[in-house]
């Protein structure tokens, strides 16, 4: 028997994928196949944020029913979901769940064919809810990589800002407990884990919802920093993403104080223009994120930052898009994820007229990235004749090469075909700069992965 | 103010009763049952098992021992039409508080604020009068007629300034971002803006060009 799972979405529904695999291995006996074919069970962790996201859905669910007339097969979707959609998939598949009852999956498969209702296990309120979420966290996750892992932190969302559906989704914001978070990151960099990314909606507010009985997130950053002192292990820890409204000095001081927190910052902005920021429920100004970009700069120089920007948003004038590109410009970022605005069913933003027409919002699109480029460019130049450690995450698109990231998330590849490099550290001195990455050579390296695999102890240096 | 100690709440909530102030604006009441909020808070109200919902700020005090919002019935408002015609005793589904458009603890006592709205974006200012006994404020409601002011008995006559654009009946005949024009801006207030984005943004401009600094301003846009 065997199983096929589909992930849409950003890295929390990767991160969760990696749970809900966990649960079917251990608990149903299904094995993993990557032909969905031949699979038994087949699922889905969807994404209502995005429609294309919903799309997909549809269409594989129309596929995955015509097969039934053909073979035995038993379907289940969960992950981030708006009611309305979760209300829909009850009648297409067999099997409908929120991530919080991944638990109750197992049982769910043994009932399917005798008591068949997805309903009948699902507690589906309009809005979702949150309380078994600290028995999930505690499912030791399948993860998907040997170097880089996700840990999610919190879960939900409170900020609402009217262009995402995320509140709808997944609810209000739950922290998870420190001990346990520490404790994974822990057993994580035991294992050989080079990079872990803290995950949540907004990891700045970690603790906010547990006050007194949960430490805040400049401590969380502490207590991971203070175990990666007391290993003697190299390893990045990353946050995503914080909210500007929630960034302090103390979580910038906090990470430049711990050689093991990385020196990368993404700090969405979405708008540079106040009224567009305002009409995104950001509840923040561009001068509260000036000052915290100038805290950035001045605690950590060499930090990289990265941000979202979002074009084209409901009523977005020119005037307001020039702001936004001077925002590129001033904050000298290193990249941006740049998005033209599509409405997300169930945002606040969904109910206006999406007003600005796909070429301008195209247009725009293009003018940003034109100004994100001579930015990053700049960047990379500065790096030209500097050694830089980079984690070598797979071979790079030109042949004979090797791709790697530095702390600070910027791309650099090099001449290598040396797979025993993979998920490991070396030193490559940058030797050109181009637009989103640069090229080095390389100078030392420790296969510490593939020695860690093999159960081999030492660290081998070249 | 009382310390941001909210527990995310999502339940049922009992009808108390019902309130019309005019022919379109009405506030409900239900049973407190022990619901903390900040003023300026808002929730997410729903009719029970139907996934719906819109944002409402919360119009009652702090300190009262019922809960109230205020709505306007709008024609295309599927929710607040159907929300005009529960009965005390109904049960509604409400998700909440939420929000950070509130008053900084540390400003409450020291500064003065304008509280700038039109319609029912009164709402949270109303909350944060009744919350807060003492506090230096004054407040800019802009309506179309001097009948649709909403409880101006509930605010000091002093502080509080009607502005009408449809008559003259009110303390002021043009709307709020006219009054805004005409007259100075106290540059040590906090300004606090609630309404329809056209307003909000209109009102940030005349702000910003008399010397306010966008962070002395904080807004909440109802849509």
């Amino acid at each position: 028997m065997k199983y096929h799972l589909i992930t849409l979405g950003c890295y929390m529904n990767i991160s969760d994928s990696e749970r809900v695999r966990t649960i079917i291995e251990s608990q149903t006996g299904y094995e993993w196949t990557d032909n969905e074919a031949e699979a038994n069970l087949v699922g889905i962790l969807a994404c209502s944020v995005r429609q294309k996201a919903i799309n997909k859905v549809y269409s594989r669910i129309t596929k995955w029913n015509k097969w039934k007339h053909k073979k035995s097969l038993v379907t289940f979707i969960s992950g981030c979901i708006l009611p309305n959609d979760m209300e829909k998939f009850l009648k297409l598949f067999d099997i409908v769940f929120r991530m919080s009852e991944l638990e109750k999956l197992p049982e769910m498969l043994r009932h399917y064919g005798v008591v068949t209702p997805a309903s009948l296990f699902s507690d589906l309120d309009s809005m979702p809810k949150n309380q078994s979420i600290d028995t999930f966290w505690k499912i030791t996750p399948h993860y998907s990589s040997n170097f880089e892992a996700f840990v999610p932190i919190q879960n939900g969302c409170d900020k609402f800002c009217t262009f995402c559906a995320v509140p709808y989704t997944r609810g209000r914001e739950v922290s998870r407990p420190s001990d346990e978070i520490v404790e994974e990151v822990k057993s994580l960099v035991g294992q050989g884990y080079k990079t872990i990314t803290l995950l949540g909606q907004n990891v700045n507010s970690y603790g906010l919802d547990k006050k007194g009985e949960e430490i805040g997130f400049p401590d969380l950053l502490r207590r991971i920093g203070e175990m990666g002192n007391s290993i003697e292990k190299e390893f990045w820890v990353y946050f995503t993403s914080p909210h500007p409204r929630d960034m302090t000095d103390e979580v910038i001081e906090v990470i430049s104080q711990y050689p093991c927190l990385a020196k990368q910052i993404h700090l969405p902005l979405q708008s540079g223009d106040d009224k567009v920021l305002i009409t995104m429920n950001r509840k923040h100004s561009l001068e509260k994120y000036r000052e915290i970009v100038h805290a950035v700069r001045r605690i950590i120089p060499e930090a990289t930052l990265f941000t979202d920007i979002i074009v084209g948003f409901a009523g977005e004038t020119d005037e307001q898009f020039e702001n936004s590109r001077k925002a590129i410009t001033e904050f000298n970022y290193n990249m941006a994820y740049i998005a033209q605005y599509s409405p997300r069913p169930g945002a606040a933003a969904s109910r206006w007229d999406d007003d600005i027409p796909a070429e301008v919002k195209k247009a725009r699109y293009h003018l940003i990235t034109e100004d994100l480029r001579k930015e990053s460019l700049a960047c990379n130049q500065k790096m030209v004749g500097k050694t830089c450690r980079l984690l070598v995450v797979g071979h790079d698109r030109k042949e004979g090469y090797l791709s790697g990231l530095t702390e600070g998330k910027l791309i650099v590849r090099f001449a290598s075909e040396n797979e025993d490099l993979f998920g490991g550290f070396v030193d490559v001195k940058i030797t050109s700069a181009s637009d989103f990455s640069m090229e080095g050579e390389l100078e030392t390296y420790q296969v510490f992965k593939t020695c860690e695999v093999l159960g081999i102890k030492e660290t081998l240096q070249v | 103010m009382q310390e941001n100690t909210i527990k995310p709440v999502k339940n049922q909530v009992k009808v108390q009763q019902i309130r019309h102030l005019s022919e379109s604006v009405y506030v409900l009441r239900f049973d407190r049952n022990g619901l903390s909020f900040e003023a300026g808070q808002h929730v997410i109200l729903g009719l029970a098992s139907k996934n719906n919902g819109r944002e409402y700020s919360v119009y009652s005090g702090e300190q009262d021992d019922f809960f109230e919002v205020l709505i306007k019935e709008v024609q295309e408002g599927d929710i607040s039409r159907k929300l005009r015609k529960v009965q005390p005793g109904d049960l509604l589904e409400m998700d909440g508080p939420l929000g950070f458009f509130t008053l900084d603890p540390d400003q409450v006592l020291t500064k003065k604020f304008v509280f700038i709205a039109t319609g029912t974006g009164i709402a949270p200012f109303s909350s944060f009068v009744k919350s807060v006994p003492g506090l230096d404020y004054k407040i800019l409601h802009g309506v179309r007629f001097g009948h649709e002011a909403i409880e101006r008995e509930n605010y000091d006559a002093a502080r509080f300034h009607l502005c009408t654009s449809g008559d003259g009946s009110g303390d002021f005949h043009g709307r709020v971002t006219d009054y805004l024009t005409t007259n100075p801006a106290d540059k040590n207030s906090e300004y606090y803006l609630c309404g329809n984005v056209k307003m909000i943004h209109q009102a940030f401009d005349i702000l910003k060009e008399k010397g306010i600094s966008s962070d002395q301003m904080h807004a909440e846009v109802y849509f």
